[in-house]
Formats: structure tokens, sequence, C-alpha cells
């Protein structure tokens, strides 16, 4: 059946590309780039299919069990927008490719010593014969940079003033995740991206591991009462662990449970709070009203205007 | 792509652990040939191997020749393009771009000897007397020549080449390479002898294969529907021969048989004529056809990149065959067991 399914994924990748972008790259003088927009397309179906897969998981889930009833649905009309603008990889895609030529220069450049840099299969062997090992062993640091990522969005007022736009949606929802200014998500695809190449992810498997980051932060911001018992919240991001992120207790500078998908790192940094039962309202009542109630348009201006403000030391 | 889609598909909904066996290739060449239901052809094997470069899913199929069943998968790196034979045929080179490797591998049984470093090896191939191979980086734009003394490789001279040198073809006293570059429209000639560009000149828009026939260059301009006429010595385009919108890389057939041509926007290999070079026959061949391997029987095994699938196509009759790969098919190499002394680049 999987082998149907790949098949079938790519026979319409295929025709897609053969009927609609192949000849407008041929149209504009870019054929150099096909296997680029190849790879790129693919990375922009596949991120469909992620939104479909999140909401599939995500909303059933929602109208099972949830928090708190879905009373602003124009707030989250306003998420849907963001993660329909976001989700699809444009940026991390965007990042990873500027990276990638970039990579290519360096690395040649350093090839003219004779000295290839190591990838972390060179450096640990075994991963060449586990890929799914390679694969985990690549989720766990970057999900460690996410870690370090989200610590510093909290502590510097600048970075702050971009993701509390984040912070005050009061109706928190799986659609609440890419809630972010797009300044604060081109920061995050540049440093997702460049520790990706620090680390030599192969280029194939970076959209797996975008997706996998990108289901467990989905799920943690659904409004679902779900915690995973006290073993599996230390395992994994549950939707009760990202609430009380999400809390007026637990956001800002002394804010708890930064992790996005392995709990530990709160853990290790101790920022861990496994209180399994509290499910508080989100939002922040000292932001303004227009980061948790305005448009896109709206939130993004008043994000920028914060940010130049902390910038200049009247934030 | 390092895992394949069945891998992906298993992990998403978080069933992954059945599939997290180690990687290694397995030969499997003890399995009696057409003993599975499944068999594309119940003929028996006569031991030769296929070798499909999956270059988004970072493996190299293996299979068997004549009945097309999967031998083996080679797991690889990052993203492997193209190969060529060592002038012995004991060897198959497959280059690992993203990874900085070269594989070395025994043609014979899909048996990997030995991984190399080495920068960027994207393109490649070795002169005809076999004391050089020449790599083109895409990516990095440089021309790398190394010496070969038959089991070492040893860079001699890299070169600048900006931008994006793809395919190559050599004169054939050795004297000289010609690199096409895909960003600028050029074709440049490196000297073998002192191991410096000679000319450059413009091709056309984003050219693509070339090869030696006839004291000519024929060039696939991508960017365009022909297969440019170059006269090496005048450093001019005699002719062009239209193809097919995105016509990309030429493989002649051995024995002075017709030269194939692979238009990838069309999606059809163009037969011409190796005396007149004139268009003899046209064949559809759906889902972007890029490299070509002939097998003893003159059958074309073609790469079919934007479908993950091979074809097996018979010229003649013009009867085609697909059958899956895997993640952006690009270079394919018939391995003939009574044939593997003809070197082969691809």
């Amino acid at each position: 059946m999987f082998e149907t399914l790949r098949d079938g994924w790519d026979q319409m990748n295929g025709w897609l590309f053969e009927t609609l972008v192949q000849p407008l790259l041929y149209a504009a003088g870019l054929m150099e780039w096909a296997e680029d927009a190849f790879e790129w397309m693919d990375f922009a179906l596949f991120g469909l299919l992620q939104v479909l897969i999140i909401y599939a998981i995500c909303r059933p889930l929602e109208a099972w069990m949830p928090v708190e009833p879905r009373s602003d649905r124009r707030s989250i009309r306003t998420d849907v927008i963001y993660t329909l603008l976001t989700r699809l990889g444009l940026l991390p895609l965007i990042a990873f490719v500027a990276f990638a030529s970039m990579e290519a220069r360096v690395s040649g450049l350093v090839a003219d010593s004779g000295w290839v840099p190591p990838t972390l299969e060179t450096l640990f062997p075994i991963l060449r014969e586990w890929p799914l090992l390679a694969l985990c062993v690549y989720i766990v640091v970057l999900d460690f940079g996410e870690y370090w990522r989200h610590r510093f969005q909290h502590m510097f007022p600048w970075w702050w003033a971009l993701h509390s736009i984040h912070h005050a949606q009061r109706q928190m929802t799986f659609w609440t995740d890419d809630r972010n200014h797009i300044i604060d998500d081109m920061i995050g695809a540049v440093w997702f991206g460049g520790l990706a190449l620090l680390i030599g992810v192969p280029p194939g498997q970076f959209p797996i591991v975008v997706v996998i980051l990108r289901l467990a932060e989905a799920l943690s911001h659904a409004n679902v009462r779900l915690n995973f018992g006290a073993l599996g919240e230390r395992l994994f991001v549950s939707p009760r662990f990202h609430r009380l992120h999400h809390g007026v207790l637990g956001s800002g500078e002394s804010g708890k449970n930064f992790a996005v998908l392995l709990p530990v790192w709160d853990m290790i940094f101790r920022t861990g709070d496994f209180e399994r039962h509290r499910y508080p309202e989100t939002g922040d009542p000292e932001l303004p009203e227009a980061l948790a109630t305005g448009g896109w348009l709206h939130q993004q201006w008043a994000g920028l205007r914060r940010m130049g403000a902390a910038l200049i030391g009247r934030g | 792509m390092r895992l394949s889609r069945a891998q992906l598909l298993r992990l998403v909904p978080g069933l992954a652990l059945a599939a997290a066996a180690p990687a290694r290739a397995q030969v499997t060449a003890g399995t009696p040939p057409g003993s599975t239901a499944n068999s594309p052809n119940p003929a028996s094997s006569n031991g030769d191997l296929v070798y499909v470069l999956n270059s988004g899913e970072a493996n190299i199929l293996v299979l068997d020749g004549t009945t097309r069943e999967e031998r083996k998968r080679i797991p690889v790196l990052r993203e492997v393009h193209h190969l060529a034979l060592t002038p012995d045929g004991n060897t198959l080179m497959v280059g690992d771009s993203g990874a900085n490797e070269m594989l070395f591998i025994n043609p014979a049984t899909g048996e990997l000897r030995k991984r190399e470093v080495l920068s960027n090896p994207y393109h490649l191939g070795f002169s005809p007397d076999g004391r050089r191979l020449v790599i083109t980086s895409l990516r990095r734009d440089q021309v790398d020549i190394y010496g070969w003394d038959g089991s070492a490789l040893t860079l001699q001279k890299r070169l600048s080449a900006p931008d994006m040198p793809s395919h190559l073809a050599f004169r054939p006293d050795n004297a000289v390479v010609y690199v096409t570059l895909q960003g600028n429209g050029q074709l440049v000639a490196i000297s073998l002898e002192t191991l410096e560009p000679l000319w450059s000149m413009d091709v056309g828009p984003e050219p693509a294969g070339v090869i030696w026939h006839n004291d000519r260059l024929l060039i696939g301009i991508m960017g365009s529907d022909h297969v440019a006429v170059v006269d090496p010595a005048t450093q001019a385009i005699e002719r062009t021969i239209a193809v097919g919108r995105g016509a990309h890389a030429l493989f002649p057939a051995p024995k002075g048989g017709p030269i194939f041509v692979t238009s990838r926007v069309d999606s059809r290999i163009s037969l011409l004529d190796p005396g007149t070079l004139a268009v003899t026959r046209t064949l559809r061949v759906p889902g972007g056809p890029d490299c070509i391997s002939i097998d003893p029987q003159g059958r074309l095994w073609v790469t079919l990149r934007w479908q993950g699938r091979i074809a097996v196509i018979d010229p003649e009759t013009g009867k085609m065959e697909v059958q899956r790969a895997g993640r952006s098919p690009h270079g394919i190499l018939y391995a003939s067991v009574a044939a593997q002394r003809a070197a082969a680049t691809n």
C-alpha cells in the first residue's frame, strides 16, 4: 500500500510539474533551476498535506475535549490566515535554499584548502547505517536549537515585542501555532535552516524534520484538555504543557515550558512545570488589544512598532 | 532523500519503529530470479545489473537486468546524480555531490567497496586514455581534474568555472575537455595538457549534455528546443537541430547507431541519424526523460526524473515499459557482464 501511495504521490507531482511549472520555467528562461523548482513544488505540496493531517488530528480532538468554548471565531480566522501564509514551509524553505547556495560557496572555498567539512554521519559512522536513528539525532539537535530560540524570544525585549503577537491570542487553537510576526518567522527560518546546514541535515530529510516539529507544535497549541501522563509529559510536549506557557503566569521573561517537542530541555534548564491538572486561560492582559484581536496586517504593524520602540529603549 | 516515502509515511503517523532496522545493503543474489509473483519479466537472470541513482531519495537502486526485480538499494548520504565506470570496467564510481563523497562499487555484484571524501562530485567522466577523471561541480562553479592510476585519484587542478558547470565531453586525443556552463549559456574548453582554460563561447540558453561526434560537439540546449552543432576548431555554431523543448542530454548508440537526445519539457527522445544528424524518429516519453543507458539488446533504460520511474524502451518498436525507481532518478547504467569492458559515463 505504501508503495502505491508513494508512486501516486510522485505521479501527481510529476504531472503538476510537467504540466504547470516546467513550461513556465522554460518560458521564463529559468530551466537551469528546474531541479530546484521540482524540489520546491514537492515541498509545498507536502506542506499542504501537512495542514490537512494536522487538521484531521487536531480538530476532532478540540471538538471532543475542549478546554474552553470557541467564542472568538474572528480571532481564529486570523490565525488560519497566518497558517495559510506560513504553514507551507515557505520561509524555512527560502532560508534553506538561500543557505544551501551560500553553504555550497563556502564549502567550495573550504574544499580548496583540501579539507571537506564533516557531517554528523562522518563524525558518528553508525548513523550512516541507521538513517532513522540519524533522523532522530537531527530532530533532537534542532529541537534543542528551537528551545533556545524560544528562550531568546522571551529574553530580549525587541524580540519579545515581536513574539508577543503569538502570546496575545486569548482563543488559542491548533491554528495559533503560526501566529507570528513575519520578521520573527524570518529570524526563525534563518536560525533553523542555518542550524540544519551546520549539522549537515540532508536536504531530503529537511522537510521530514519540519513536518515532525510542526505536527508537535500544532498539537501543543490545540484547545484540548489533554496531558500525556506523569511519564509522557516528560517525554513529549503536550497541549497541557504548552498551554501553561501561554497562560498569564507562563509568558514573558519569567516564562515556563519553552520546549517545542522534547520537555527534557525544560528539565535540564529548570524551566519546566509538570503540574498536570492546570489548564489556564491564555493571552496576556498587559499586551495591546490590537495584538489580540486585530487583523493580520494590524498585528504585523503593531508588532513592528513595538519592536522599534524596544530597540530605542521606549518599549 | 535519505528516507523513502514509505518510511516517511510510517513516520508521520508514529509507526516508525518497525522500519528502524539498519539500512545496510543486502545482496540478494541468491534469490532465484523471476521467483516472485510481481516479477515484471519471468526470464532467467543473466547476471546483468542496472544501477539507478535516486538523487532525491539518497539511495542507489540496483535492479536485475533481465527480470528488472530489485536486487538491493545502496544507501548514500545525500544526493547521487552521475556515475562513471573506470576504464578497466571493474569499478563503478558514483558521485554523491551533497555529501562530498565518491562511492566505489563493484559493478558486477553491487558491492560497495569504499567511500572516499572528495569535493562535490556532480558530473564525471574519464578521458579516453583513462588517465584522467574530470568532475564538474554544478553548485560550486568548479571543475576538478584528477589523475587516475588505476586505483587512486589525485587532484591535479581545480578550476573556477562560473556559472553552473554541468556536463562534459572529451576530444578523442585526450587533449581537451569541454564543459557546458548552464548558468551563462557557454561552453568552455579546457586543455588537459596545461590544465588551463583554452577558450569559451556562447552556445545557447542553459546548455546541458555535450558529446564529441565526428569532429564536432553536439550540445543539448535546455533553455531552447535544439541541439547545437559546434565546430571546436572555429568555435562556431554550424547548425542547430530542432528536437523538442528542453533539449537535455545526448547518448550515442554503440557501433554507429543513432544518437538519442532527451527533451525534458516536451518529454520526448529524438533519434538522430549519426551521419546526417537528421531526426529520424521521435519517441513520446512522459515523465521528464533524463539519462539513458543502452543495453546489449539495444533497449534504452531511461530515468524519468519527475515521475520517480524508469522506462525501458525498444527504439525499434517504440514499446515502452515503466516501473517505479525512487525519487528523482537521475544517472543510470546497465552494467552488462558480457560487455563490462566498455567504459560508460552517464
